[in-house]
């Protein structure tokens, strides 16, 4: 059979490259993921028309559209001075709701999970989606597809378009619901539901009941002790849509709480000369390099970094299973990053009630759905994109045109910890020169726990990563390599 | 023969969205029932719920190839690619996605898929424009399609 090698490109094609330096006895002395930045942003926003933003950002990525549609549109009611009617509000977090849904069931099922399902010891072409039917059946892959498939369905009725919305508007939406969508998306809803509890019981039989899998989870290469955050609403419960950033600490304790519109008093970037990437860490702790530590301002942002910010689920199903999880795993904050899985499993079951509730609002089929807006100026909007804070910053001109627009994506915000996290895996792997099995499976999941996007091209070809690890000696010279197609 | 045709690409990353820019100079020159024509910003099983119940696709993309100048013109098959494992950080690939249905006993599954690939170099950079060398390959890929619908 033939083979064709083609790369995927743009901002994908770094993504799977891994260095690894090793020091003069053959220990890992670092370690980081090369991801190339996507440049020029700014310029490419330059004079457009504000309302243009919340479709031209939802292109950024093929992931997150749903989550730079709406940063982008709440920095626009910003910009305008509106405040949307709560109808819009509802409605723009129900769609959020839709998207978190498939999002989450697309990570656990097809790209997380599998690690566990089918084992982390597993040939890596055994751990993938096909990996995870022969375990557990055809049935159940009949119900992911269906669900994910429901998810994206409720973010089709209210954003008027699969896959990338059009309804976000400087003051609401475009569009309300009729009362036959309401009746489709309550059942969809209602099933979603009963699939998110399914999840949580597979996770609990597969992983749980497995002590292997849970000295995995809470074993030292997979333990990070950084600041962790997260939006959350006036009782400091998870919301994605709305509510103020809040900063925990390694103890579980309130660091700070501010509105999204303070985020350059709390967050600074770093720029590390040996990496494209850059480092977001709290100013009001400082930069002390990539580790971590009540001293280092690095953070983490996602499932996992939003439940250790929260006090709870806000709705009760989730609620419960929040506690457990805390209890399960010793109290807060849990700082084993493969705990993103379970955290990401407690947001889809949040997700599906959240879904409920608003559903069955009575606002919800209002036609009371935008306000003028006003005149325009600088805003910034901010949610919890399913992988993390999301923030859009956009300054106006007097005519609505953009004179300067600024994001911080939710896997800028984890590059600090992911770095920190391949580095701590393959500290695990190698010892003295010697490079033990599983290298490249422990370094993956070191990553793929985080859930990462780095905004990016959306071809199809050829669909796979290829991933290498290469290793230099302490002379910086290329020691060994490893890849997998 | 019920046949999609569908760009693919990134619209704001230069020549990543070289198959939205040949679907745009395709619409004015198919006008045919069987055929629909579409674009897509998206990966894998998106693509698969757009091209179900179409029995042949033909698919535009960007490629990047070790050996290969920007702005070449290729017609694969999907077979041609060899499967990976999911290694994407946040989406299957399209052949991962229609394994994935196959398994299932899916019907309405596409017999034949084509791809029409340009080959680009990486680009870092926003923008809505194509680079003069991807940009000159578009009437070729163009007239591909078109020959590829002959046989339809």
């Amino acid at each position: 059979m033939k083979t064709i090698t083609i790369d995927p490109i743009t901002r994908l094609e770094g993504h799977g490259k891994i260095n690894i330096f090793l020091n003069e006895h053959g220990d890992v002395e670092n370690a980081y993921l090369q991801i190339p930045e996507l440049r020029g942003f700014e310029k490419f926003s330059e004079g457009r028309r504000a309302e243009d933003m919340p479709q031209i950002t939802s292109r950024i990525c093929g992931v997150c559209p749903v989550a730079h549609h709406f940063a982008a549109t709440k920095a626009l009611d910003a910009a305008f001075h509106v405040d949307p009617p709560v109808t819009a509000k509802k409605l723009r977090e129900l769609l959020y709701c839709g998207y978190l849904i498939y999002d989450h069931i697309l990570h656990f099922y097809f790209l997380g999970g599998p690690d566990f399902v089918v084992g982390p010891e597993a040939p890596a072409a055994k751990r993938n989606i096909l990996g995870v039917i022969e375990k557990t059946g055809v049935d159940v892959a009949k119900d992911v597809i269906k669900h994910r498939a429901y998810g994206q369905r409720i973010t089709a009725i209210l954003g008027g378009k699969a896959t990338h919305p059009v309804c976000g508007l400087p003051g609401g939406v475009s569009k309300g619901l009729s009362k036959d969508e309401v009746k489709e998306i309550k059942d969809m809803v209602a099933s979603c539901n009963i699939f998110a509890k399914f999840t949580l019981n597979l996770f609990d039989d597969i992983v749980l009941k497995n002590k292997a899998y849970v000295d995995l989870i809470r074993s030292d290469p997979y333990t990070l002790k950084t600041y962790n955050m997260g939006l959350v609403d006036k009782h400091n419960k998870v919301n994605f849509y709305d509510g103020l950033i809040r900063v925990t600490d390694q103890e579980g304790s309130q660091l700070e709480k501010f509105e999204g519109k303070e985020y350059t008093n709390h967050i600074a970037e770093r720029v590390e000369e040996w990496s494209y990437m850059k480092y977001p860490y709290l100013k009001s702790i400082g930069w002390q390099g990539l580790t971590d530590g009540k001293k280092s301002g690095i953070y983490r942002v996602g499932p996992l970094g939003r439940l250790n910010a929260s006090d709870g689920m806000a709705t009760p199903q989730a609620e419960k299973e929040y506690k457990r999880m805390f209890d399960t795993l010793g109290g807060k904050p849990v700082n084993s990053t493969l705990a993103f899985h379970w955290a990401r499993l407690i947001e889809l079951l949040y997700a599906t009630e959240r879904a409920k509730e608003l559903i069955e609002d009575a606002d919800i089929t209002s036609v009371h759905i935008r306000n003028p807006v006003g005149t325009p100026g600088e805003g910034i909007g901010v949610v919890e994109a399913a992988r993390g804070t999301l923030i859009h910053h956009y300054h106006l001109d007097k005519n609505g045109l953009i004179m300067k627009a600024n994001m911080i994506v939710a896997t800028t915000n984890n590059a600090g910890a992911i770095t920190m996290s391949v580095r701590n895996a393959a500290k695990g792997v190698i010892k003295k020169g010697q490079v033990t099995d599983g290298l490249l499976n422990k370094i993956e999941m070191a990553f793929r726990a985080y859930d990462p996007c780095f905004g990016c091209a959306t071809h199809t070809l050829p669909g796979g990563l290829p991933m290498t690890v290469k290793i230099y000696d302490h002379q910086k010279k290329l020691y060994r390599t490893f890849s997998q197609p | 023969m019920k046949t999609i045709v569908l760009g693919v690409g990134n619209p704001i990353l230069q020549d990543d969205g070289v198959g939205l820019h040949v679907i745009d100079a395709l619409r004015p020159r198919i006008d045919n029932p069987m055929v629909t024509i579409e674009t897509a910003s998206t990966g894998g099983m998106n693509l698969l719920d757009m091209i179900r119940g179409y029995e042949k696709v033909i698919l535009i993309d960007a490629v990047k190839q070790h050996d290969s100048e920007p702005g070449e013109v290729k017609r694969f098959l999907l077979s041609d690619f060899h499967m990976v494992h999911s290694s994407n950080p946040h989406d299957v690939s399209l052949s991962e996605a229609l394994q994935l249905a196959e398994q299932l006993g899916e019907k309405h599954l596409p017999s034949k898929i084509i791809l029409i690939g340009i080959t680009v170099n990486s680009t870092y950079e926003f923008g809505e424009h194509l680079s003069s060398k991807v940009a000159s390959a578009v009437p070729t890929a163009v007239a591909l399609v078109l020959e590829e619908l002959k046989n339809t």
